[in-house]
């Protein structure tokens, strides 16, 4: 059906990654560069009374030092999402009030980094400890106000009470949820914990600043938003956008921590008062602490529904941790609740209520899976229950009730983000061959006959289980996210494929020229991609929403229909017969059911040099009017030691519907990365803070990262379908699977165990305390104080 | 100060500072394709062969292995000339972001070197100095057992 | 930070290594692991040890001697090569990571005793001695912590263990993933002759005091052929002390190390037969 998409095509910087070639932001460098290293709070809480940094200055070496006593406050949000932003403007590049360990307090650049380093020893800071607030919730009406009448203020008109520590709140209802719930003959309530988590990317951020011959800044940056970046820069620096270049060289991996403006306009700032160029590199500790992380959540469930199992009433309220400053606090949120309900749109009262308070921990920002994961964690586990309650087969009731084709859910329309959604219709959806074909794959029937609390296999010290779970995401923000891409010919019949498109190891230029391979009939090879630079390239918002396959596709895809008629018209040119006469065939225009044919290289050649002369280029923008989801299902096979409470992971299954796999290797590579991280989240990735707010783990080796000895035998298959609106049929691919680990292991565990699991992550001592507590299904909250 | 390192097979005079790391030495002096993930000896991006075995170079100062022979990724293969190992990664697609895989190359190649054939428990143990956060280690473990297929015990 | 004007020094003798260490700030350089990880302060030199030859391992009468320029891999090598110190083996593979492995040396690993230390609690269950340099008499490696030996000035030659077959050692550690440090490291060593336990050692690292052996425990096994009934009484003895640590409280670490040492126990009775 396909030539050059739908295969697994290597990646066009595959060779010169494993060759060590290329060069990501910290491999840039000037001779007269200036090395900057940023002071960070090491109070949760707390008011920069005075600074004083003439000691500082004084050093040999020192060129600069910047702070709140000599950068101007302008507010502005670091989330780097499109304009204006749904996060809230409550940060300066400097802020006088310290609101996290981890907080910037100055900087300095200098001609070493260890001068640099050695002289944020010498600024005498006067702080003030403000009393913190180190709980979710402590948080909302606390007499502590982390945002104290400081201007901070929503860019958009949402919800927003910085006075009761509420950074964001979200609130819809479909039906009546109360009186249906009252009616319900059954009726649970349950509360779920999900953790802080760290973005762990192998490269750490990094940004270096210069100024061009001509006296423009140019950024180079660690950054899955290189426009937002230019947009923010200038913002802050109070100069024309046009002043500034954002270059994005290769990235080490982003997963979402990479979509923040942190450090770019610091050495910007630094490149602007020293006119030199400038370079800060944060250490891992640094990434830890001051960076952003995955939102701690606590989500709640009310469900009521009949004794056949269908479910009247659903209620999900999210309590959601923003930190010290409320980065895609309020999408985050919203994202818990539109990216899990629609999953089972045949129930007619829906309520979703959330809010997103301040502490004085550290910032959420985007993680993959983007509240998705958090919210999937309770609504997995609640539909085992319920299954398991009315006696129903999960795998035919996820069948039956889940969304399908050709059908709507009101959450789509109620719920989007900071402002009403798009109602769509769903249109691909393969959901139910992924559950067969995972069911399948993972031996699910023979297995749950085999595994029960009573079964004689789990008699002993030993207990396995196997769960499953189904999901949802989305591709791209539908009527928000915009990509653009543009297209030149060569005289050799190869072509220039510039975009927007942030490929941050994602594999997206490859996929992209795969597109536009399809599109033109010729070979990936023909293609000489170039990505996201905002001098060359054409907009684009960003790599994060899982937009790049589906949004920014779609761009290519129609720049390259554009390139293939100009070439149709040359062609039928040179052969002197009518445009649609002729077709095009293997890097050449044909005529149909004719002999005569030219190549492409003859076809550029005549249209720069011979007739009618004329650059063939063309350049296309995509704005989605809707966010197709991507299926899955995951079913996960567990072994309990209950003398130990470790959980290991047997086996891991993954079915998942991403439409038509533009590369299905990449795709792979996509769900196996998310897999294994989500994995990780389930188990034992946690944040661990001092009684002074303080992270503790703030090492990789702490942190517990896995490495190849560590990972179960996972199976990922591609189920496909064809997404009409998505270039080629395809959906997005890079978030869905981070979700499924946490509701599934919970679900295995329960089979294993016959007991529930409410507080990720999984730790061992959690586990056994879960193990030995007396009733069969108890709250977290209830474990947590025995 | 100056010091002469045998690297990738060429005698080097490079500066440095007595204290500093290999890696700080390395990166400072060119040779960018030795990644800094973390300068604690956790995440195995900045391996180089020392002799023929993998070290972090960011645990090692450069002032106790100025006899030795020193090999970063590009020693064992470059763009004109890549290693089958270096191509078994393209071709299985264990690089994603890629900032990981100069490390994981390297530990590869010091795998196979000893041990041509090694089993799937082998490579894991190899590549357990070693972080991904993009891949999950399927393909990378795939793109090991590819090569070791390929390779015969004589070409490496 | 290092300073940059720190002096290397590379002796060719150890006497010369003895001397160049009594100096302010100068300190040994094996591998540098530790010396990157813990940063020391007023640095003002390192001796280096690479040129001291201190990287062999032998089999000398009833004993296998490892230099203390010995990389833990060269050491892992030597025992699957010669199919000796199972125990110890065992527990130096899962250390640290391979490429660390390659670089982190027997003398240095022993000199600073990191508290997730994988090293001392086999070495110690097989009752290891350490010569150091200039001192005639062998130092056991129990002494060489509770009589502060590792505080001092000093030189590790090389680490001298009892070759007999009739010794069986396993060693069990606690951690979730492969790559995070354990929070505490068991080792039980048997000398068995026809199926009965002649003599025992059990220890533990990673609780307070650095490492305990746990004597009551060891008196039980001592004699026995570790019947159910032995193991369960030796279990009831075997109760290490920990310090809090932010991921697991005391008193689940004594739950978990009282598992663990049950599995090694019951392990080591499937080795007997």
């Amino acid at each position: 059906m396909f030539k050059y998409v739908n295969k697994r095509s290597e990646k066009i910087d595959g060779l010169s990654l494993a060759t060590g070639e290329e060069k990501y932001t910290d491999d840039f460098n000037a001779k007269d560069v200036l090395y900057v290293s940023v002071l960070h709070s090491g109070y949760a809480h707390a008011l920069i009374e005075d600074i004083d940094d003439s000691a500082a200055r004084k050093m040999r070496g020192v060129v600069e030092v910047l702070s709140c006593k000599n950068v101007k406050r302008i507010l502005y949000t670091t989330a780097g999402q499109g304009f204006p932003e749904p996060s809230p403007y409550d940060s300066a590049l400097f802020n006088n009030v310290m609101r996290f360990v981890g907080d910037n307090v100055c900087a300095v650049a200098a001609e070493s980094k260890e001068v640099a380093d050695e002289a944020l020893k010498k600024i005498k800071i006067k702080f003030k400890e403000l009393k913190p607030i180190l709980s979710l919730r402590e948080s909302e009406g606390s007499s502590v106000k982390i945002h104290d009448n400081d201007g901070s203020f929503p860019k958009i008109p949402v919800f927003y009470d910085a006075d009761k520590n509420i950074a964001s709140k979200v609130e819809a209802e479909v039906g009546n949820f109360e009186l249906a719930y009252k009616s319900s003959t059954c009726k649970i309530e349950y509360d779920f914990y999900a953790p802080y988590a760290n973005h762990c990317a192998i490269e750490p951020h990094a940004s270096f600043s210069y100024y061009d011959l001509r006296g423009r800044m140019v950024i180079v940056t660690t950054t899955q938003v290189p426009f937002h970046v230019r947009r923010i820069v200038a913002a802050l620096l109070e100069i024309p956008v046009s002043q500034i270049r954002v270059i994005k060289p290769r990235i080490g991996g982003g997963f979402g921590g990479k979509q923040e403006v942190l450090l770019e306009p610091i050495v910007a700032m630094m490149t602007l008062r020293t006119k030199r160029p400038c370079k800060l590199v944060y250490s891992r500790k640094e990434v830890f602490k001051s960076t952003r992380a995955r939102h701690e959540y606590e989500t709640s469930f009310r469900v009521g529904y009949e004794p056949d199992g269908k479910i009247n009433a659903f209620h999900l309220d999210a309590l959601e941790n923003s930190g010290g400053y409320g980065s895609h606090s309020l999408t985050v949120l919203s994202n818990a609740g539109s990216k899990t309900l629609p999953l089972f749109n045949k129930i007619e009262n829906v309520k979703f209520t959330g809010k997103g308070v301040y502490t004085n921990l550290p910032c959420g920002g985007a993680y993959r899976g983007y509240g998705a994961t958090e919210a999937y964690f309770g609504f997995g586990q609640v539909v085992d229950m319920i299954c398991n309650d009315t006696g129903n087969d999960i795998i035919e009731y996820y069948k039956k009730w889940s969304i399908k084709s050709g059908e709507t859910s009101p959450i789509f329309q109620a719920l989007g983000e900071g402002k009403e959604g798009v109602a769509m219709s769903i249109g691909s959806c393969a959901l139910v061959e992924c559950i067969d074909e995972g069911a399948k794959l993972s031996g699910w029937y023979d297995k749950k006959k085999l595994y029960s609390v009573d079964s004689e296999i789990n008699k002993g010290r030993f207990k396995k289980g196997i769960g499953m779970v189904a999901l949802m995401q989305g591709s791209a923000i539908p009527e928000i996210d915009m990509a653009s891409a543009y297209i030149k010919m060569n005289e050799d019949g190869a072509f220039n494929l510039s975009v927007g498109a942030t490929d941050l190891g994602t594999g997206s230029d490859t996929v992209l020229a795969q597109i536009a391979s399809e599109v033109l009939d010729t070979p990936v090879d023909k293609f000489i991609v170039y990505s996201s630079d905002t001098d060359h390239t054409p907009f684009d918002t960003g790599a994060y929403a899982s937009s790049t396959t589906y949004l920014s596709g779609q761009a290519v895809k129609k720049a390259a229909e554009d390139i293939k008629n100009q070439i149709l018209q040359v062609g039928a040119e040179i052969l002197g017969v009518e445009f649609n006469d002729v077709e095009i065939v293997d890097n050449k225009v044909v005529l149909k059911n004719g002999k005569e044919e030219v190549s492409y290289a003859e076809i550029c050649q005549y249209s720069m040099y011979q007739k009618n002369q004329f650059q063939i280029q063309a350049t296309a923008s995509h704005v989605s009017p809707k966010s197709p989801p991507p299926f899955a299902a995951h079913f996960i096979e567990i072994e309990v030691d209950t003398f130990t409470g470790i959980i290991k992971v047997l086996n891991y299954v993954a079915a998942v519907d991403c439409g038509t796999a533009i590369n299905p290797r990449t795709a792979e590579g996509q769900a196996e990365g998310a897999i294994v991280n989500g994995l990780a989240y389930a188990l034992f990735e946690n944040y661990y803070f001092s009684k002074h707010g303080r992270m503790l783990n703030d090492t990789l080796q702490k942190m517990g990262m896995y490495t190849s000895w560590d990972i179960p035998p996972i199976v990922v298959k591609l189920v496909s379908s064809y997404e009409e609106t998505g270039p080629f049929g395809a959906k997005s691919i890079s978030e869905i699977n981070i979700n499924g680990a946490l509701p599934a292991i919970a679900n295995a565990f329960y089979n294993a165990t016959g007991k529930r699991l409410f507080k990720a992550p999984f730790h061992p001592e959690y586990v056994l305390e879960v193990l030995n507590s007396a009733k069969l299904q108890e709250n977290v909250y209830e474990v947590l104080e025995t | 100060m100056r010091q002469v390192f045998k690297i990738n097979s060429v005698e080097k005079e490079l500066t440095l500072n007595p204290g500093d790391t290999l890696l700080q030495t390395l990166r400072d002096n060119g040779y960018t394709e030795v990644k800094c993930g973390c300068s604690e000896g956790e995440c195995g991006a900045c391996l180089v062969l020392l002799e023929d075995m993998p070290v972090n170079s960011c645990q090692v100062f450069a002032m106790s292995v100025k006899d030795k022979k020193i090999s970063t990724v590009k020693g064992i293969g470059n763009l004109f000339h890549p290693h089958i190992i270096q191509k078994a990664f393209v071709e299985a697609g264990a690089d994603q972001c890629g900032f990981c895989t100069p490390g994981m190359v390297i530990a590869s190649y010091a795998l196979l070197k000893k041990n041509p054939k090694p089993t799937k428990q082998e490579i894991n143990e190899a590549l357990d100095g070693n972080l991904c956060r993009c891949t999950g280690y399927v393909k990378i473990i795939e793109a090991v057992e590819n090569a070791a297929a390929i390779l015969s015990p004589k070409v490496i | 930070m290092m300073s940059h004007d720190l002096q290397w020094y590379y002796p060719e003798k150890i006497s010369e290594a003895l001397k160049l260490i009594q100096k302010e700030g100068v300190i040994l350089h094996a591998g540098g692991t530790r010396i990157l990880k813990t940063e020391p302060r007023n640095l003002k030199g390192f001796v280096d040890i690479s040129h001291l030859k201190l990287n062999y391992i032998k089999k000398e009468v009833k004993n296998i001697i490892i230099g203390a320029g010995c990389t833990l891999s060269d050491v892992i090598n030597y025992c699957k090569k010669t199919n000796s110190l199972d125990g110890l083996c065992m527990a130096l593979a899962e250390t640290a990571s391979t490429p660390l492995r390659n670089r982190i040396t027997i003398g240095g690993s022993l000199k600073d005793f990191p508290v997730w230390s994988s090293l001392y609690s086999p070495l110690i269950a097989l009752d290891a001695k350490l010569e150091l340099a200039g001192v005639k008499e062998l130092c056991s490696l129990e002494d060489y912590v509770k009589k502060n030996i590792i505080k001092s000035k000093h030189i590790i030659k090389q680490v001298v263990i009892k070759d007999d077959k009739d010794i069986i050692c396993r060693v069990m550690r606690f951690n979730l993933v492969r790559f995070e440090y354990p929070i505490f490291n068991v080792a039980v060593a048997l000398k068995v002759k026809d199926k009965v336990v002649m003599d025992s050692r059990i220890v533990i690292t990673g609780v307070k005091g650095r490492f305990h052996r746990f004597k009551q425990s060891e008196k039980v096994l001592n004699g026995s052929t570790l019947t159910d009934e032995v193991i369960a009484k030796s279990t009831e003895y075997f109760v290490p002390k920990f310090h809090h640590d932010y991921k697991y409280s005391p008193e689940y670490r004594e739950h978990i190390a009282k598992v663990y040492f049950n599995d090694i126990v019951k392990e080591l009775k499937e080795d007997m037969k």
